[in-house]
């Protein structure tokens, strides 16, 4: 067995992962609490927020470390974590996902080159900023991207034996299917070298204060019983994040108007009009997609006996520019 | 009394000979890992469960395990939690051990056979990860399940931590068998906090060692042994009971004395000492915080601090909550001035929860007793307790224990009043009647062939139908229950009330505070959907008919269940059906409870892979065929019965119209709706009309419709040349890939018999109308 000493002994190492459901951070913390805990003789603890929200919701998943002789008594989610890594670039446009940030933390993101979120420019200065391009390695060396973080993550806290977390991750297709082990290998060391560390991004003074997810309503404005008496409000929610790098396109010219997407759509995101033509009876057609409830399925592409769906990459700001809205302000109700 | 219960070997692999310890190993294991993990090393005979968040993977790993041959305990999964207790119950009086995992409304199901099973003195384990109770569903923890357990005349043992878990079980052997005690034991540990938090805990290694350790159960009156007949649970009045009920109350006295007595020799075997009762930094305490399993932890972290700073602080808290350790508790709060208790569930109305209450009952005793104590519910629903809420708890104490004033004896800690400000978004307005009744079916009832005549509209008028569920619900992407409930909703006319079962539908659109529903909508749990729903349909005819609702709309009533809600949920159905209440039942059929991670349900296909039917060298996938829920409610004969697939659009439209008739003006219909689950199926989120199309053409799921009591196949891929192999839709899903492979044929040659056999026996009934 290794034997391995966190930065502060006497304390705790704690690491959150921000991620969507399906991008496998809770099996990344799982492999690296294991993997210190049964191999590197350190105590650890490993669990994940998610309960029943369903694929494609943001998990947060934790690993809290100590030495080998530090009890760890407290259950609860780690607010202001050493290290803090991010699954998904979108998970970066909100505030909640860097909360309790530390000045000497470091934030590691999922990102192509040049991609630097806004929101990075809270993060405090002190703090160490990472970003790797998880999703590319991942695609290319048929892996995933929670392979590539973890790489990087062991090269920016070294002291967390990179081969060892490495036999951990791979151990279980070892035996089975070993040229996934040897993807998920190459995914890894890729991360743990081709990895960018940014200077003078983070412009925050001090540690950033925890974030807990705070109720709108109270006991003294709730109605009672729990009843929801705000018929169809999920329509304030955006979905977006659910898509993972593809998105549907409509194209007009291509479209007959028959109706079979919104048959499949789960997501009643397709938008439909009415239209004239010349005296002639009028039509049902359709105009496009509201992207803020698309989740990415594809099931309209499936079912479309035309060229009028096709799948896309979504590159940052697509959705946005072709975004046919359902609900106008002020003119709810399709 | 301290105790420093953490005290971990510090060699990870004991080889034995230290100390008469046993030989052991560490993992890393969840709370419901550790349960499992004791119960393979256990070996019990027989465990009856129905899946519950957050117990189920208890189930799961043993489900594993099972695949792949690391134990023999004959696992079955039950129709429900009340069927699972008595699965166990009747297990249990065959003499061997028996093992079960709940949680929350699970235990409350089961709540009516555990004192049955007490009072007749009938040992078996029962795990139950705590979760808050309906109503709203919450599915994290608290402890308003396990304090419905406290008269049901169980032992109940509590787990802080995984590793007390594991050991807990072990103990749970001992005490429940032991012939003064002989009583069914509950091991009780926090959902998520302790179920899903993976900790260092030590497994024992040499199961001789352990086997000795717990030793065989015996059974004074078997119900297995026909040469000495023993009647069980005889018709028993008074003067009689209350002397078999003097017995219950002695074995739980006997229990005192054996507990710590087995706490010790799994001390002595494992090196981990387990008190009663566990006191904290209690000695000369003048102030304490007491509380119940994984929260103390947090408190004890806070009470050291408080002590380097020189404040007198300690945490009381129990590992055995079953027979009560009353003395002890006085003793160990004698000379403490002042004590927060946290309740992790409120006894409402009574000034206290359960511990709050027992914990003053406890000193009441002493008449020399001052301690002050106030009770505070905390943390329910999952929500997290940490460091300052500890320190919260303690400054209270300390306050009260310098003034000798207490200001609120009870009170709820951590609420939130609300803010005028803060406002929740409005959403959509209500569905005019009109904008939803625009003819898109036609039904006429035609006298000449006995038969509804149903005519549709084109699709493409139908896409301008509103939706009565709204846009930015959370399902996941590609899933088949939402455009099931889209076909149907576009044909039925006017106004609807639905009520959905638990399950995923119900989950992913109303999480508080957002609805996607644009209609009404109510949740029952899955057990008793169909009686709620039917409560309400006669409440409205009868305000209708002393004329109470003078300008009501025409409602119809829709209820919406999973597969899953209709195995718990079947008798309360068939209840329904028997009635013939005015209303549809539509199941969205996916083959599994894909809400709580994708566990059999009995529609589950014979030898499909789920996590309680997993696939390895000695299990392959789920063992029985699956259930024709179609052809028990045409048993009932109901008017309308029928089958369907989301990919079928049309078809689907058509059958949903005719029982929005036959709700009307007949009576019940039911329907079973084929619908996509692209997670748990393991297939790409696109993938949903080829896998229906060919579970359609194989004729695994015959399209039909039970009308009147006449079969009529409405889609018959024999007649339209289209049949095609069975194997051509397992070859398409990830959960079935493993009976492509090779030394499956036989089981292959199983589900196309059965599959074979139910399709003439349809076709059969197509043919003859009498059938």
């Amino acid at each position: 067995m290794n034997e391995c000493v966190l930065p502060d002994p006497t304390g705790f190492f704690e690491i959150r992962f921000e991620s969507i459901g399906g991008l496998g951070a809770h099996a990344a913390g799982q492999i690296l609490a294991r993997a210190a805990v049964l191999k590197l003789n350190l105590n650890g603890s490993h669990f994940s927020s998610y309960g029943s929200e369903k694929k494609g919701s943001v998990v947060r998943s934790y690993v809290r470390l100590g030495d080998t002789d530090k009890p760890i008594r407290t259950s609860a989610p780690i607010d202001s974590p050493d290290a803090l890594v991010v699954f998904h670039g979108a998970l970066l446009e909100q505030e909640i996902t860097i909360a309790g940030m530390k000045n000497s933390g470091t934030l590691i993101y999922n990102g192509c080159e040049g991609e630097v979120p806004e929101l990075l420019k809270n993060v405090p200065a002190g703090a160490r900023i990472i970003r790797i391009d998880a999703t590319n390695i991942a695609i290319e060396e048929l892996s995933r991207p929670n392979a590539v973080l973890l790489g990087a993550l062991t090269a920016a806290a070294p002291f967390l034996d990179a081969d060892t977390v490495l036999e951990t991750l791979t151990e279980k297709f070892a035996k089975r299917n070993p040229q996934a082990a040897a993807s998920n290998e190459r995914a890894y060391r890729r991360g743990a070298s081709e990895y960018e560390v940014l200077e003078g991004v983070g412009e925050g003074s001090g540690d950033l204060p925890a974030m807990r997810p705070s109720p709108v309503l109270g006991y003294e404005t709730a109605p009672i019983g729990g009843v929801i008496p705000y018929a169809g409000n999920t329509v304030s929610n955006d979905l977006s994040a659910s898509r993972t790098g593809w998105m549907p396109l409509f194209t007009d010219e291509e479209c007959v108007h028959c109706g079979l997407c919104a048959t499949v759509c789960p997501d009643f995101c397709l938008v439909w009009t009415h239209e004239q033509l010349n005296g002639e009876e009028s039509k049902v057609r359709l105009k496009g997609i509201d992207y803020q409830y698309c989740k990415g399925c594809m099931r309209c592409i499936e079912t479309c006996p035309t060229e009028a769906m096709t799948r896309v990459t979504e590159t940052p700001g697509l959705a946005d520019e072709l975004r046919v809205p359902l609900f106008v302000a002020g003119n709810p109700g399709s | 009394m301290a105790t420093d219960i953490h005290a971990v070997l510090k060699d990870p692999t004991n080889d034995g000979h230290e100390d008469g310890i046993v030989r052991q190993a560490r993992d890393f294991l969840s709370g419901n890992e550790a349960a499992a993990r004791a119960a393979r090393d256990i070996g019990f005979h027989v465990m009856g469960y129905f899946p519950i968040t957050p117990s189920t993977e208890v189930a799961e790993t043993l489900s594993k395990m099972q695949a792949s041959g690391e134990h023999e305990i004959v696992m079955i999964p039950a129709d429900g939690e009340h069927g699972a207790a008595g699965i166990c119950y009747g297990a249990a009086l065959g003499g061997g051990r028996v093992l079960n995992a709940t949680s929350s409304q699970g235990l409350l199901y089961a709540l009516e056979q555990l004192p049955v099973q007490s009072s007749t003195r009938v040992p078996m384990v029962l795990n139950v990860a705590t979760r808050a109770i309906s109503g709203p569903l919450d599915i994290r923890c608290d402890h308003s399940d396990i304090y419905f357990a406290l008269n049901t005349g169980w032992i109940i043992l509590l787990a802080r931590e995984p590793q007390a878990v594991y050991d807990m079980n072990l103990a749970a052997i001992r005490i429940g068998e032991h012939a003064d005690v002989r009583l069914p034991v509950l091991v009780a540990y926090d959902g998520f906090f302790t179920s899903h938090q993976k900790r260092r805990v030590e497994c024992i290694e040499d199961g001789e060692a352990l086997q000795k350790f717990l030793g065989t159960p015996h059974t004074p009156y078997p119900a297995l042994d026909p040469r000495h007949p023993v009647t069980f649970g005889p018709y028993m009045n008074d003067p009689d009971l209350i002397n078999n009920k003097k017995q219950h109350s002695l074995a739980m006295e006997a229990a005192r004395r054996v507990i710590p007595e087995v706490f010790e020799e799994l001390a002595q075997l494992t090196g981990r000492h387990w008190p009663v009762m566990d006191a904290y930094r209690m000695d000369d305490a003048e102030v304490a915080v007491v509380m119940l399993n994984s929260a103390a932890e947090t408190a004890k972290e806070v009470a050291d601090r408080l002590r380097s700073k020189g404040k007198k602080a300690g945490v009381l808290s129990l590992n055995v909550l079953r027979p009560f350790p009353t003395e002890m508790i006085r003793t160990a709060l004698s000379g403490v001035k002042a004590i927060v208790v946290g309740d992790r569930a409120d006894s409402y109305g009574a000034d206290g929860g359960n511990l709050s209450l027992e914990v003053r009952a406890a000193l009441q005793v002493d008449p020399d007793n001052r301690t002050r104590v106030l009770t505070r519910i905390y943390g329910l629903g999952g929500k997290d307790f940490d460091d300052s809420d500890a320190e919260e708890f303690f400054a209270q104490a300390l306050k009260v224990a310098e003034s000798g004033k207490v200001d609120e004896v009870f009170a709820y800690h951590g609420t939130f009043a609300g803010d005028p400000e803060k406002t929740v978004a409005h959403g959509l307005p209500a569905i005019e009647t009109s904008e939803v009744t625009r003819g898109m079916a036609t039904v006429r009832d035609d006298p000449e062939t006995g038969k509804l005549q149903v005519e549709l509209k084109p699709l493409w008028a139908m896409a301008e139908v509103p939706s009565r569920i709204a846009p930015g619900h959370g399902a996941c992407p590609g899933c088949g229950a939402f455009p099931v409930l889209h076909q149907v909703f576009s044909v039925l006319e006017g106004d609807i009330v639905v009520l959905f079962q638990t399950g995923c539908a119900m989950v992913v659109t109303t999480g508080y505070p957002k609805t996607a529903h644009r209609v009404t909508y109510i949740h029952n749990l899955f057990q008793n959907g169909a009686a709620t729903l039917s409560g309400l349909v006669e409440m409205y005819h009868e305000l209708l008919r002393r004329g109470e609702l003078p300008d009501s709309p025409d409602i119809t009533f829709v209820m919406v269940t999973g597969d899953g809600g209709m195995d718990i949920g079947m008798g309360a159905a068939l209840g329904a059906a028997h009635r013939n209440h005015h209303m549809m039942i539509l199941e969205y059929d996916n083959q599994g409870y894909m809400n709580t991670g994708a566990q059999l349900s009995y529609s589950t296909p014979l030898g499909h892979r789920t996590s309680t039917s997993e696939v390895g060298a000695r299990r392959k996938g789920k063992a029985t065929q699956h259930k024709d829920t179609a052809q028990i409610f045409a048993a009932t004969h109901v008017p309308y019965v029928f089958t369907a697939s989301e990919g079928y659009p049309e078809d689907l439209m058509r059958k949903a119209a005719k029982a929005q008739w036959y709700a009307k003006n007949e009576g019940m219909t039911y329907g079973k709706i084929l619908s996509f689950c692209p997670l748990n199926w393991t297939t790409s989120d696109d993938a949903a009309e080829s896998t229906l199309q060919v579970a359609i053409d194989s004729c695994f799921f015959p399209i039909y419709e039970v009308e009147r009591g006449i079969t009529n196949i409405t889609y018959d891929p024999e007649l339209l040349g289209r049949r095609r192999k069975i194997t051509e839709w397992l070859g398409q899903m990830g959960k079935t890939k493993h009976l492509m492979a090779k030394g499956n044929e036989e089981r292959l040659a199983s589900i196309e018999d059965e599959v074979e056999r139910r399709w003439r026996r349809i076709k059969a009934m197509h043919d003859h109308p009498e059938l």
